[in-house]
């Protein structure tokens, strides 16, 4: 190695080093650490502090509410991104054409994304009230949305898919806007009809662009916490707790961080077996492609 | 006027100077008094705790109290305090004297967050309470902590109704149902509700839950420790609050109700009877309460002839922090406030007073004639389960009531989890 | 293509704004009276009043929280941007050993859930005595911040051509130079997207916050927002206020920076 590039490797790990500790610390520490806790029982109140092994694995596999929040997970998360897909892809489609007010229409938009999500979850509380929320009075309806076991998570649904629609939209449409429109003059010329256009030359083309999307919205809305924690806290009677509601209750109510964790690295788990999945997936259509 | 000889002013300057020394002593300030920090939720209404600051104030002219308020909620106020004391290893977490709900005791004691007063009270100073206010300052034999306020869960009725249609306070479920159902039909109001409860997923449900289940002859955990004893009896506690909504005696919305909406729906004239606290009768009296003179107050219904429904416990007591650094002014302030005079003064606000003398207390009964009633119901108070564990099985609880109470789980289906549960919360307590 | 009529334009702008509609309303009921905020229909209230945002500002914790929450924001984009830029210039034009796999855990923890890293980062911050305080939460939001800045710069100083760096080097300038001088200046646009969207993040953050501040000394926004106080009825007309208010950095955002926000989001998924 000459003496610039000795130079150079200093300094590469000279500038890298603080950022690499600081995420050591506070990221890959943490996530091993989360495996180790949930090996234990660890009860700071009680000052309980010993090894219990894979107990609380055991006792979930056979936890009525474990298996409840699971469902209401993957339930939550199949139909959110499902929803978001199909909407965002038309609203992209219906402002690819766009030429007056973009930025407008961009901004009316992105500001369902932007908002926190407790801004969102305070939102469509008051959306939702029975007695004189806007809901009900445009619907003429009396139901109890947040308050029903079968319209509750229906109703975090929407929530959902209304704060994270935007991000699906936008990815769609910036790709939109690089197809050339060469390509579709090529396909008006070849007779195809609009439904054609979109099936054989749209939609081909965003292909990679819905994976990645997907890929992010899937990952997210597991890991979503704000919108129902302070939206349905979980209720009515556990209709809307998802994995991490469940996971939070248990660490932060009482304290109890050894089950908690437990909790914790099955959403863990979770999400980094359909991250990984995706990303095979992508791999093999970047190889074919 | 004879003008100071040497000797008085070379004593005046020797106090002085011990004074001065001695604030150098407490810190690193040299001001004299001591300051101790007293952290309480506001209280309702008009606030009688800055008169009673004021009159500790005057009565120890050495310290000071700084008043700092809680969150507004009991989950809140108890986050707060895990927080600060869990892990502040006696480095006194900045407060020293912490109103505490009663519930809270045998965790914080526990825990060690909490001075063992046993030896600082003179004998027979908890005598006065209420055996159910005063057990639950309790553990392990040691007493934690002073009772302050009290809170029993009673059943408030529409006295006018009930007149109207010659009809006597129920005892049992049995005569309100039949209450419930005459009234109904006679009044032909469909704003008019049957009888409402709390029955959100919160404390206030377990509350419920705790009633009902001593209502069927059992209870959450027996002495041996074990968890829902009596799974038999148990269901037909999470049935008798569910048979309530299916049998239209109590609305739908009760299963997200907690104490505010239901005494604003029995205060507003909405319901026939309602199932709540102490403190919720000063509010029904107000002077434009549209039910102003017509509530009355009874003790829960009964499940079974024979078997007692007591009323659940709530309310405060006066703990002071182990690590608090003025632990004798934070002790004197505690005794202080939980005294007989100054729950006197707290008893003409909105709080009412963990003392049974109180409650025959003219002035008092003058201005709330239902004192000796409120008396008799918080002498069979029963105070909820007196465990450290207590917050962590409740919460493991409320899911699984609440899923029996808005029906979508069978009560067996509620028990069962329920004591699932509950023994794997416990086990890591073993 | 065939040239859209404007008819199609303001369809779409109309639909758009009715998909804002429950912002919209938030904002309609944050200036109703009280008395008139049950009372629908009509929608529209008789009078505009101020009578919430007079409410918030003076008996709610919410201006404690938005100088919480501003400087928490701040402070995180800044550590963000001081720890990851260099980060970002090393991996980009340097040699970093065990680059490939660094940069694989980095955009792996990017994924990494919060509920998954909170139990261990309650127990740092409580051993480092830091609960209840800002450092908390810029350390915490750090975790995900770090992973995001260095990914994103790293992408943006690739795209510089190493001639210029080069020639610098034959200059005689070192690292710190070349990054000051030429990297940090040619990537200023990526960079001011990359610190918009960390302080966006950081000003949502909500779990985080909630377990580790315990009073209004640190609260942050959302915190405060969800715990808003009713002591009797839920205050619909206030909490929308505070709604509003913990909604205006987003807003900003949003309308006046949102060429920036947009190319940092893109940025993040080219699938190049």
């Amino acid at each position: 190695m000459t003496g610039r590039e000795r130079q150079d490797r200093r300094a590469a790990i000279a500038f890298v080093a603080p950022a690499v500790v600081v995420l050591a610390a506070l990221t890959a520490g943490p996530a091993l650490w989360i495996f180790w806790l949930s090996l234990r029982e660890r009860l700071p109140v009680f000052g309980v502090d010993r090894l219990t092994g894979f107990g609380h694995y055991a006792f979930l596999a056979t936890d009525a509410r474990f298996w409840s929040a699971f469902r209401v997970t993957i339930i939550f998360t199949i139909a959110s991104v499902a929803l978001e897909l199909v909407l965002g892809l038309g609203v992209a489609l219906a402002l690819r054409g766009q030429r007056v007010g973009r930025r407008s229409a961009l901004s009316l938009l992105l500001l369902a994304w932007a908002l926190p999500g407790v801004v969102t979850a305070r939102v469509f509380e008051w959306l939702y009230y029975p007695a004189g929320g806007f809901v009900n009075v445009i619907l003429g309806t009396p139901l109890n949305w947040l308050g029903s076991p079968t319209l509750a998570l229906p109703a975090l649904i929407v929530a959902d898919v209304w704060r994270t629609m935007p991000f699906v939209a936008l990815f769609c449409y910036a790709r939109l806007l690089t197809i050339p429109a060469a390509v579709y003059e090529a396909a008006a010329v070849d007779g195809a009809s609009r439904s054609a256009t979109f099936r054989f030359v749209t939609l081909p083309l965003l292909g990679p662009v819905l994976l990645v999307t997907l890929l992010f919205r899937t990952l997210d809305a597991l890991r979503a916490f704000d919108l129902m924690f302070v939206l349905t806290g979980g209720g009515p009677a556990g209709m809307t707790e998802t994995l991490t509601v469940y996971a939070y209750r248990s660490l932060f109510q009482t304290l109890r961080l050894g089950f908690g964790s437990a909790i914790g690295v099955v959403v863990f788990l979770l999400v980094m077996l359909v991250a990984a999945a995706y990303l095979r997936v992508l791999r093999r259509q970047d190889a074919t492609a | 006027m004879t003008l100071p000889d040497a000797r008085n002013i070379l004593t005046a300057a020797a106090v002085v100077a011990v004074v001065l020394l001695a604030g150098c002593g407490e810190r690193a300030r040299p001001d004299g008094p001591v300051t101790i920090v007293f952290k309480h939720a506001r209280m309702f209404g008009d606030d009688p705790v800055p008169r009673l600051i004021a009159a500790f104030e005057a009565r120890h002219p050495g310290i000071r109290v700084k008043t700092e308020a809680l969150g507004a909620s009991s989950d809140e106020q108890h986050q707060f305090f895990v927080i600060n004391l869990e892990g502040a290893r006696g480095r006194g977490a900045g407060f020293d004297v912490m109103m505490l709900d009663v519930i809270w005791v045998p965790e914080f004691a526990r825990a060690g967050w909490l001075l063992d007063l046993t030896d600082s009270l003179a004998p027979g100073e908890l005598a006065g309470h209420f055996p159910a206010a005063a057990e639950a300052a309790r553990w392990n034999g040691r007493v934690w902590a002073l009772p302050w306020n009290f809170n029993v869960g009673l059943l408030y009725y529409r006295a006018d109704l009930l007149a109207r249609h010659g009809l006597s306070p129920p005892r049992t479920d049995a005569e309100l149902a039949n209450a419930v159902r005459v009234i109904q039909a006679a009044e032909r109001d469909p704003k008019l509700d049957g009888f409402v409860w709390q029955g959100k997923q919160y404390e206030g449900l377990v509350c419920n839950a705790l009633e009902a289940l001593w209502a069927s002859g059992t209870t959450l955990i027996a002495s041996t420790g074990e968890v829902l004893p009596d799974p038999a009896r148990a269901e037909a506690a999470l049935a008798r609050l569910r048979g309530w909504i299916d049998a239209g005696l109590s609305p739908a919305w009760v299963s997200a109700a907690d104490e505010e909406l239901t005494r604003r729906a029995f205060g507003d004239g909405r319901a026939i009877f309602l199932r709540n606290w102490f403190y919720a009768m000063d509010l029904f009296e107000e002077p434009n309460s549209p039910v102003r003179g017509k509530v009355g107050v009874a003790p829960l219904p009964r499940l079974t002839e024979g078997v007692g429904a007591p009323g659940a416990t709530g309310g405060s007591l006066l703990g002071v922090s182990r690590g608090s650094r003025h632990p004798e002014a934070a002790v004197a302030l505690a005794r202080f406030l939980a005294s007989e005079d100054a729950q006197r003064v707290l008893a003409g606000g909105s709080v009412l007073p963990t003392r049974a003398a109180l409650y025959a207390d003219p002035a008092l009964v003058a201005k709330r004639p239902h004192m000796p009633a409120f008396r008799d119901l918080a002498t069979s108070a029963r105070p909820r389960p007196l465990t450290p564990a207590y917050l962590m099985l409740s919460t493991s609880l409320q899911p699984e009531v609440s899923a029996a109470v808005v029906g979508v789980k069978s009560p067996a289906r509620a028990v069962a989890d329920a004591r699932h549960q509950l023994e794997h919360a416990l086990s890591g307590l073993r | 293509m065939r040239r859209r009529p404007l008819a199609a334009d303001v369809a779409v702008l109309a639909l758009l704004t009715l998909y804002a509609v429950p912002f919209l309303w938030q904002l309609l009921t944050s200036f109703k009276p009280e008395a008139e905020l049950l009372r629908v229909p009509p929608l529209w209230p008789s009078r505009l009043t101020l009578e919430h945002y007079g409410v918030v500002f003076a008996q709610s914790a919410m201006p404690r929280a938005l100088a919480n929450s501003l400087a928490v924001g701040v402070l995180t984009t800044l550590l963000g941007c001081a720890l990851g830029v260099p980060a970002a210039y090393a991996m980009a034009t340097l040699r970093v050993p065990g680059a490939g796999a660094l940069m694989l855990g980095i955009v792996a923890s990017t994924a990494f859930p919060q509920i998954a890293t909170v139990s261990p980062l309650y127990l740092v911050m409580r051993g480092l005595g830091l609960r209840d305080t800002w450092a908390a939460l810029v350390l915490a939001d750090a975790s995900f911040a770090l992973p995001f800045v260095i990914w994103l710069m790293t992408r943006f100083m690739r795209e510089i051509p190493r001639e210029l760096s080069e020639a610098a080097a034959l200059d005689g300038a070192g690292r710190w130079l070349t990054l000051l001088k030429i990297h940090l200046p040619l990537t200023a646009p990526g960079l001011a997207s990359v610190a918009l969207l960390t302080f966006l993040f950081a000003w949502n953050e909500f779990l985080f916050a909630f377990t580790f501040t315990a009073t209004e000394a640190s609260r942050t926004v959302p915190v405060a927002l969800a715990l808003f106080p009713g002591v009797f009825e839920v205050p619909w007309g206030d909490i929308a206020a505070a709604s509003i208010l913990a909604s205006v950095p987003p807003v900003l955002i949003v309308v006046l920076l949102q060429r920036w926000l947009v190319r940092g989001l893109l940025a993040g998924s080219l699938t190049e």
